[in-house]
């Protein structure tokens, strides 16, 4: 186990310029996750902190240690890859091996290694196996596995649950989480999927443009976001995020929403007249209202979950606006529908997207 | 005229020809459309695949099930006759005659000595050829596979050789290496003597195996190369991870993973070796003497070059030469399937 810190870690391909600076510290047996959309960086990144690919400017230590100028092998950190790399021509048990064969011990303390590892991801009766002979999952836990064999210092995952199923993805994340309590490594993960960052990690890393846009546990991520791109990232569904111009701010902040008028009872935030906001409010907290609805809605679709209701409704000069509703919703395509915004949930941000401090 | 009216003629123009075309492509399917009926009609749907088999199985069997079939019926006959209706039928005669040896490591001892020189010849030649063949090939795919500067120029230029002509790569060698050529020439204008590299028999053993492999290595490492870049990067990177030294990576990752490539390169090497003929004959002529007499030239000249033309002979020595190659064929393959498992 290990602590991690990157200070301003920048990295160019060529002319393009993939990671702009990053600072961060990931402490010791902590799980973080990048999390951002494709293109964002977060595997560059992870590869730059594996010693894959190298820094163009920038430190990276480990434990304290500077390792920037040093190449993977030398790092003593284990990678998940997303193909789960294993060597297709090696028995599981060869696989799992591998490592500690290069590691140079001794037979007996390789053998004990890998049982312990194969009885923790319930592998014992696919040791003898070739990668091609097993399922998508069982690869899984083979990559899984031989990276805990060696014990590494950090553990590095990239996007390793992608070509799973559905099914299999959300048993093998509650794998993950449950691996992650019992040995209690620093952990790394990289994913798009913000149901597994929001599961998984102690700490999220949301990353855009090869910039960190926030860092935080999962629940400030989705309670306080820093900016739209994170408040809409976070999420699922994501954020409703409503084009609004200030109309008042006196203890009642009045705002005009696509010519509609509502107020909202909130400490005044010094916010002038005229002045353009993004009103955010996530689809839970955007309750029906027969009376004093602050706006009124046409329904474009139900989907109904069983347990829940997700109704997506439009009004004119607004985007579609999202609601969850709890239960069975018996609502249908085209009724007119009245909502009211939960103020104490309603997030606002200025123009260029950035949170407006809370009073 | 407007750039849309051009556009629209011309569209036109195409359509018309691409119909004309279309329509005469069409022309012979519409022939055959009647009699293909009428043969289902006749055989069967189940039948049919092996009708559309026939046009190819008839040109194999005449240009090479045939030819298989009169090597052998050549092989148990006798006399200078070309017909073999008018060759008396001698049984395992041509066969007793070529194995009549004292020792068979010793051509002299046998009665057809030039039959076992071009053997051994041919043997030394293989070993020392695929060998060569296989280990450049491979080191030259590896450093080909690597992001160094110039890699697709390199890459040519290895090939190269590959699209000449044997006899022309014989005879730009025989350029270089004869009395007067130019490495004779480079060698006396740095003060040393000339050295005869074809009246040595070492070292025409040397340059026929050289120039072979420097001729086909293009093909082989090409054959390496698509290997390499087959194995996933990934696999590499993990490796890396996994702290693995680069010998090692190479012993226990690159090779297993180009083993199936290997076994191509192998079995084609040793197939196109054992075949050796035009390189050799027009490079030394078999020579000095019968020190690269190979056992297809003497299949060649027992057959057409010598003054007595002993057909029945050389087809005995090509059957052997064909059972020795699929025994080799076979063993390979063998070797493969128990590596593969």
């Amino acid at each position: 186990m290990a602590e991690l810190r990157l200070v301003g870690a920048r990295k160019s391909f060529g002319p393009v310029d993939v990671l702009h600076g990053i600072d961060l510290a990931v402490q010791d047996g902590e799980f973080v996750v990048f999390v951002g959309p494709s293109g964002c960086g977060k595997s560059t990144l992870l590869r730059v902190i594996a010693g894959l690919e190298t820094v163009t400017e920038g430190e990276v230590y480990i434990d304290g240690q500077r390792v920037t100028d040093r190449p993977a092998s030398e790092r003593d950190l284990a990678m998940v890859f997303q193909s789960y790399a294993l060597y297709p021509h090696m028995s599981v048990r060869k696989n799992m091996a591998f490592a500690l064969e290069n590691m140079g011990l001794k037979s007996a303390e390789i053998d004990a290694r890998v049982t312990r590892a194969a009885t923790m991801l319930r592998l014992t009766d696919y040791l003898e196996r070739r990668p091609k002979a097993l399922s998508g999952g069982q690869r899984q836990r083979v990559a899984i596995g031989r990276a805990i064999v060696r014990d590494p210092k950090i553990f590095l995952f990239d996007e390793p649950l992608s070509n799973l199923d559905a099914e299999l993805r959300v048993a093998t994340r509650k794998e993950l989480a449950a691996l992650h309590a019992e040995i209690g490594g620093t952990m790394i993960y990289v994913t798009h999927d913000q149901v597994e960052a929001m599961t998984l990690a102690d700490r999220i890393v949301v990353l855009r443009a090869g910039r960190i846009e926030q860092v935080g546990s999962p629940l400030e991520l989705y309670n306080s976001p820093c900016n739209t791109f994170v408040a809409g990232f976070i999420g699922s569904p994501r954020m409703n995020l409503l084009p609004a111009t200030v109309t008042g701010d006196d203890g009642t902040l009045r705002l005009n929403l696509a010519g509609r008028a509502i107020a909202v009872e909130r400490p005044a935030a010094g916010l002038a007249p005229g002045k353009p906001v993004t009103l955010g409010i996530r689809p839970e907290h955007i309750v029906m209202a027969k009376a004093d609805a602050d706006l009124t809605l046409t329904v474009d679709l139900v989907e109904h979950l069983g347990g829940e209701t997700f109704v997506y409704a439009s009004a004119p000069g607004l985007p579609q606006i999202t609601l969850r509703q709890d239960g069975q919703a018996r609502l249908a395509r085209g009724e007119v529908i009245g909502i009211r915004f939960d103020p104490p949930h309603l997030h606002f941000f200025d123009e260029a997207g950035a949170t407006l401090a809370r009073p | 005229m407007p750039s849309g009216e051009r556009i629209g003629l011309r569209g036109r123009v195409g359509a018309a020809l691409g119909a004309v075309a279309g329509a005469l492509a069409a022309l012979p399917m519409r022939l055959l459309d009647g009699p293909m009926q009428a043969c289902q009609r006749l055989i069967g749907a189940g039948r049919m695949p092996y009708v559309f088999l026939v046009p190819n199985f008839v040109v194999f069997g005449l240009f090479v099930f045939l030819p298989i079939a009169i090597n052998i019926v050549f092989s148990v006959t006798g006399g200078p006759a070309l017909f073999p209706s008018e060759r008396p039928y001698v049984g395992a005669g041509q066969y007793a005659y070529l194995f009549d040896c004292g020792s068979y490591l010793d051509p002299n001892s046998c009665r057809e000595d030039h039959f076992w020189r071009g053997v051994a010849n041919t043997a030394k030649f293989v070993l020392f050829q695929v060998s060569a063949m296989v280990l450049f090939s491979l080191v030259t795919a590896l450093v080909l596979n690597m992001k160094i500067r110039g890699r697709g120029f390199f890459r040519a230029v290895y090939f190269f050789p590959v699209l000449l002509s044997p006899v022309v790569v014989a005879l730009i060698w025989k350029w270089i290496l004869q009395r007067d050529g130019l490495l004779n020439a480079a060698i006396t204008t740095l003060g040393g003597q000339k050295v005869l590299f074809f009246i040595d028999p070492s070292w025409a053993m040397f340059w026929a195996v050289f120039v072979s492999v420097w001729a086909h290595m293009g093909f082989y490492t090409l054959i390496l190369l698509a290997g390499l870049q087959a194995i996933p990067a990934d696999l590499y990177e993990a490796a890396e991870m996994d702290a693995t030294p680069r010998w090692r990576v190479f012993r226990r990752i690159t090779l297993p993973l180009l083993w199936p490539n290997m076994i191509v390169v192998i079995v084609l090497a040793l197939i196109k070796g054992v075949q050796t003929f035009d390189e050799v004959f027009v490079l030394t002529g078999g020579g000095p003497g019968t020190a690269t007499l190979m056992v297809v030239q003497y299949i060649y000249e027992t057959a057409f070059a010598n003054q007595v033309q002993n057909f029945g002979l050389a087809a005995a020595a090509s059957v052997v030469l064909g059972l020795v190659l699929f025994l080799l064929t076979l063993a390979q393959l063998a070797l493969a399937r128990r590596k593969e498992s």
